[in-house]
């Protein structure tokens, strides 16, 4: 078997991995979209090699898979900060949300003595 | 019929007192909720003033989750129909007699401005995907739908007992994708003709730029909303119904 066609199966696998997520809803709409087009540029480029061959020659790199390693791990670290900044916010959001939880709970004691 | 009017609010100090008041003439106000989406301004203080019940989200959560309170909040009380009002003074209550009408010959009643025969004063690019976008949900409705975006709408009971479980809460694409839902569930949408007025604030979708991620934002959760199953919720509460028939 040649590695083309396991990086074609990988790259299809994952674009069914995302569909079942999505239709199950575990997945919502906001990540679907980076996901959907991550799994599609995948399928593309493990079908049609020739692509990275001439976007690197574009580029100057020598080693094609050293262009996908380079982009692979630009995109991987934007997914992180995108991460990170969510995840401030919700904690953020929690921060707020027990707060005023626990205002109203006093609130509600005090009515009651 | 009990008919509670949800008002969802954010930051609408300027118009939510004048809607309460318009509003005092065609309704009950003990039976009207303002749903303020975590409003940083007066929305609530005023609301309360003005003499209708309120829930406050602490934090922003979008116009869909405060619909989702609004039908939670119905369900538990026991309404029969919830009238979804925009604060902005959009919606005029002089069609809520013409929209409640609707309650029994279907589940959902959409107020359409464009039912009359009216059309948007728009550009032609405009004009056009919005005649795509209603065509779509018109095929998932099995119905002619010609205002798929209006949030001037009634839900009969079956439809709060259903939006009660699952609202969709996808940023200005819950009006669409809430007419989806229902329809895959089985229930059924209807429209009648309204007369809207001018928003107060600017159209969401001002600049180019906006309208086209807009536009794209809708159709992607055409696709998927026709593509997905039940949400968790909904499938869990039909297993219930299922299990309760079958005692």
């Amino acid at each position: 078997m040649s590695p083309q066609i396991l990086a074609i199966i990988l790259s299809v696998a994952m674009l069914i991995f995302v569909l079942v997520l999505l239709r199950f809803y575990f997945l919502p709409e906001k990540y679907a979209v980076i996901w959907l087009v991550a799994a599609i540029v995948a399928i593309i480029l493990s079908a049609f090699p020739a692509i990275l061959d001439a976007i690197s020659g574009f580029f100057g790199i020598s080693q094609p898979i050293n262009l996908l390693f380079v982009a692979g791990f630009f995109v991987v670290l934007l997914l992180l900060m995108q991460l990170s900044l969510e995840l401030a916010r919700t904690r953020d959001e929690l921060r707020r949300v027990v707060q005023s939880l626990a205002v109203d709970l006093e609130e509600n004691t005090h009515r009651d003595e | 019929m009990k008919t509670l009017i949800a008002i969802p609010a954010y930051n609408e100090e300027a118009s939510i007192g004048a809607v309460i008041a318009d509003l005092a003439g065609h309704h009950p106000l003990h039976q009207v909720i303002v749903v303020d989406d975590g409003s940083k301004d007066a929305t609530s203080q005023i609301a309360r003033d003005a003499g209708v019940r309120v829930i406050r989200h602490a934090v922003n959560l979008g116009v869909g989750a405060a619909m989702g309170t609004a039908f939670r909040f119905a369900s538990r009380n026991g309404y029969d129909a919830l009238v979804q009002l925009d604060a902005d003074g959009q919606h005029r209550p002089e069609f809520l007699a013409d929209l409640l009408a609707g309650v029994g010959t279907a589940d959902i009643i959409v107020g359409s401005r464009f039912a009359a025969g009216g059309n948007f004063e728009s550009t032609w690019a405009r004009r056009n995907v919005q005649r795509v976008i209603a065509w779509t949900v018109s095929a998932y409705a099995r119905t002619k739908l010609t205002d798929v975006t209006s949030g001037f709408r009634v839900s009969g009971p079956r439809a709060i007992e259903l939006f009660s479980q699952h609202y969709p809460v996808e940023y200005l694409g819950d009006t669409v994708e809430s007419i989806v839902l229902a329809s895959k569930q089985g229930l059924t949408v209807r429209e009648v003709p309204v007369i809207m007025n001018e928003r107060a604030g600017g159209l969401p979708s001002q600049s180019i730029f906006r309208a086209t991620l807009y536009t794209g934002r809708i159709l992607l959760i055409l696709v998927l909303a026709g593509f997905r199953s039940a949400p968790p919720s909904i499938a869990a509460m039909k297993k219930r119904a299922k299990r309760e028939s079958a005692k």
